[in-house]
């Protein structure tokens, strides 16, 4: 059987963190190879890389057993590679033949086509495909497993050997996922080769021929045959499995019950961002002097957990208090006025302007306080005196109170995030991801804050991927699957049953 | 003083290069260069007469781009300054004809007035856009269309002044009374007026949490969110604003130089004055100092084909230029923004 695709030694990095680390793999024809590992583990860098779209620092491609040049979308596409994105992308307001006729990698060498014509010719392969649509359905109306079909209908219109799917379950339904994984086997029957990404065990096991482990841009597990494994070996390699319970979990164990901060009773929400799963009847309760840490793949909750908490997402179900005072008519800027404070996902998007100075940033959202006696009128001296010594007490490094927010590090800037979250009377802390990019010491400095806010009486809710940081700050751990709260945990934290709850495997 | 010495460069040079270009074609078309800019300057300030026209156009350039300046600090894009501008008149008009009682109570509420027609009709492109996404650069385009249709049907239908037999229609002339200046547009109580909304428009901006808000709202309205700064309320209220000023110059164009509702008196001032606004670069003084401008180029263009064979269109071009000129520095500038944003994520 011949090689479909290999690599050796590829490295990719992007500024100084390497998202692979001298990948080599090799991939046999005619079979459906997972990749499996969790979120920033490298899987979609690597699919880049074999479709063209990323060029490696180090590292050669081969494709169909021959060397291609890397970084090159058409020679790849020439050696009969196509890649299905996670975001679709026939464009929504076309009509489902004239997208495909876009999309399609081979033209059928018609330079003058009527409406009727093309969507004939791609009627009739979306019948041999066995997807039921219109052509002339646009593709922004069509349910997103229907999408899929078509982006995979499209990849395959050329002369496609080898398809790669970047996590195509995520957005799907399990009726859906059934039916996807019909289609690909289907494929295999046709022998087409299939690199599928995804990151839930079960469906590993359930479709997969082989499967390779990436954690940390580096390869853990070889393509291994699906057999000669087991969801309790795969859910360790993915989590990593080394490292007891630590001193400071000890620690954490002693302070376990405060009065309860923010009380969470059966919420459902309705935040409305499709393909994600809304927080369902999830009970939760976060007591002052305590980090609460929550772990799970991302996509399961996460934003929704911080949506509920700020009150971006409607409430279809349940209560939230805070300190006894009920949430849900609250604003957020009420909220925050009563003491809950978040540092968002994306510090770069979401956190702060970067178009903005440093001084407005930290200061705008409570400029009412900055009123002159008598007037009306905002002292702006007064708000740049108080935003140095609110950049100050958290160490931010800055030579003008006017220079943009994007002139700071990655560092300098979540710093920047926290002392603007942490001024003043904060009773409750969502902390979304709060070390994501950052060096050693910049992540040393975040989770010494948090562990300080927690030691001063407020309850924080601590959303990482990185369970060892987790592990080391959190008093109790909570794991999202799906929307659901999938276990609970206390320290000390066993790694391998806390990656089992995220993943949904059984032992 | 390095910093307003860099604005001063940042508005000088697309002026100069601008008027250097013209002066280029002028030339190359024949037109005796030196004979034209005598010809703009003495239309623009030193002929007899000729400063306070400028500052009579100046001042309902300066009242909707400060406006504008609102609404597009918080990221909107409000074009509909013109329609705005009639709606305040007609607002303005209406009450000065019909209301009776004395003048010190008539001539406020017909500006208040004005402000409130113009602040309505700019909200509802607001509501358009914040409700249902409507593109608010179309809505207030197309806002400002029928706003003209609208003044046309009421300066010929319900307000018409039969006197009148011409081209133009136009409402009656309001009572001399209630008028703040003469037909040049030129008063101290209109000047004071003006200088006030200057401060108004300057403190709303500057030093108000509205102000403040509305800079973080424009710049990155999901960080702002995420701060609790109510996104929509804001951007309502600079819809409102922004019309309100606009408005505002339109009632005092009515009861300034006009002296009634004409349905074509003005018909560009509202998209000069977004001119007037992005060379201003979106704050107060720099504003102030492009309306000047402007509005000397306004009067040397009514002026200039008295005295020299240019065509007034010749200065439309200079206009035009400056307009092409600023605005390619502020795209780029925006774009440069964007990619550095989508580089850093």
């Amino acid at each position: 059987m011949g090689i479909a695709l290999g690599c050796s030694g590829v490295t990719v990095s992007f500024d100084s963190v390497k998202a692979l680390n001298d990948v080599s793999l090799t991939l046999e024809s005619g079979k459906i190879h997972a990749l499996l590992g969790q979120n920033g583990a490298g899987k979609t860098t690597l699919a880049r890389f074999f479709s063209g779209l990323i060029k490696p620092d180090t590292g050669r491609l081969e494709i169909n057993g021959c060397e291609v040049e890397s970084g090159e979308v058409s020679e790849a596409r020439a050696q009969g590679l196509e890649i299905v994105h996670q975001r679709f992308t026939l464009p929504p307001t076309f009509s489902v033949s004239d997208a495909l006729e876009l999309s399609a990698t081979l033209k059928k060498g018609r330079a003058i086509f009527s409406t009727n014509t093309v969507a004939k010719s791609w009627g009739d392969e979306m019948q041999k495909a066995g997807i039921d649509a219109s052509p002339f359905a646009k593709v922004g109306s069509l349910p997103i497993e229907t999408v899929q079909s078509l982006e995979i209908l499209r990849a395959l219109s050329g002369n496609a050997r080898i398809l790669i799917l970047d996590e195509p379950t995520a957005l799907l339904s399990p009726g859906a996922i059934a039916s996807l994984f019909e289609r690909l086997r289907k494929l295999r029957a046709d022998g087409v080769s299939l690199l599928v990404i995804l990151h839930k065990l079960q469906e590993v096991l359930e479709i997969a021929d082989t499967v390779t482990v990436l954690r940390d841009g580096r390869l853990v597990a070889n393509p291994t045959p699906i057999e000669n494994t087991s969801s309790s070996e795969l859910s360790d390699l993915m989590i990593g499995g080394d490292g007891g319970p630590s001193v400071l979990q000890a620690q954490a164990a002693m302070s376990a019950s405060g009065k309860a901060r923010l009380v969470a009773d059966s919420v459902t929400t309705a935040s409305q961002k499709p393909g994600e799963p809304e927080l369902s009847d999830a009970t939760f309760v976060v007591r002052e002097s305590e980090i609460l840490g929550v772990a799970g793949v991302e996509g399961n909750g996460q934003r929704q957990l911080a949506d509920l908490v700020c009150g971006f997402a409607e409430l279809r179900d349940g209560r939230i208090s805070l300190d006894g005072v009920d949430l849900s008519e609250l604003s957020l800027a009420e909220r925050r006025r009563i003491g809950i404070r978040i540092v968002p996902f994306d510090r770069m998007s979401e956190g702060a302007s970067l178009a903005t100075p440093l001084w407005e940033n930290v200061i705008t959202w409570r400029a009412e306080e900055f009123r002159k006696p008598h007037i009306p009128f905002l002292s702006v001296r007064a708000m740049k005196q108080r935003s140095r010594e609110i950049l100050g007490g958290l160490g931010v490094k800055f030579d003008s109170l006017e220079q943009s927010a994007m002139s700071l590090s990655g560092g300098n800037l979540q710093r920047l995030i926290l002392a603007r979250e942490l001024e003043n009377g904060v009773k409750l802390l969502v902390a979304a991801q709060p070390t994501r990019g950052l060096d050693f010491s910049a992540t040393d400095f975040v989770l010494r804050c948090l562990e300080q806010l927690r030691n001063n009486g407020a309850a924080v809710i601590m959303m990482s991927s990185d369970l060892d940081e987790l592990f080391d700050l959190s008093d109790r751990v909570i794991v999202l699957r799906g929307g659901r709260i999938a276990g609970e945990f206390q320290p000390p934290y066993d790694r391998q049953l806390v990656g089992d709850a995220m993943v949904g495997a059984t032992r | 003083m390095n910093r307003v010495a860099a604005n001063l460069l940042r508005f000088g040079v697309p002026v100069l290069a601008s008027f250097l270009v013209c002066g280029l074609f002028f030339s190359l078309a024949g037109y005796d260069v030196w004979e034209v800019t005598l010809g703009i300057l003495e239309g623009a300030v030193t002929g007899p007469g000729s400063f306070r026209q400028s500052l009579r156009w100046s001042i309902p350039m300066v009242l909707i781009a400060l406006g504008f300046m609102i609404s597009f600090r918080t990221g909107e894009f409000n074009i509909g300054g013109q329609g705005q501008l009639m709606l305040g008149g007609l607002g303005a008009v209406a009450v000065a004809l019909i209301v009776p009682g004395p003048q010190l109570l008539i001539l406020p509420l017909a500006i208040l007035t004005g402000i409130c027609a113009g602040a309505l009709w700019s909200a509802i492109a607001g509501l358009l856009k914040l409700r249902y996404g409507a593109d608010e650069v179309i809505t207030t385009l197309m806002l400002n269309f029928i706003a003209v249709l609208f003044i046309q049907w009421v300066t010929v239908g319900p307000l018409r002044d039969e006197a009148v037999r011409g081209q133009t229609a136009s409402t009656k002339r309001v009572d001399p009374s209630l008028r703040l200046t003469g037909g040049d547009g030129i008063s101290p109580s209109m000047l004071v007026l003006v200088a006030l909304a200057i401060l108004v428009a300057w403190l709303i901006a500057e030093r108000t949490p509205f102000g403040l808000k509305s800079r973080l709202v424009g710049a990155n309205p999901v960080a702002a969110m995420w701060q609790g700064v109510p996104v929509k309320r804001i951007r309502l209220w600079a819809y409102l604003l922004a019309g309100g000023f606009a408005g505002l110059a339109g009632a005092l164009e009515v009861l300034g130089p006009n002296g009634r509702l004409v349905t074509d008196a003005t018909p560009t001032i509202g998209f000069t004055a977004i001119v007037v606004a992005i060379v201003g670069m979106s704050n107060v003084p720099g504003i102030v100092l492009a309306a000047l401008l402007f509005g000397g180029l306004q009067a040397s263009i009514l002026f200039l084909p008295i005295v020299s064979d240019l065509p007034s269109s010749g200065l439309r071009i200079v206009e035009g230029l400056i307009a092409a000129i600023v605005t390619a520095r502020f795209f780029h500038l925006r774009w440069r923004k964007k990619q550095a944003a989508s580089v850093s994520e």
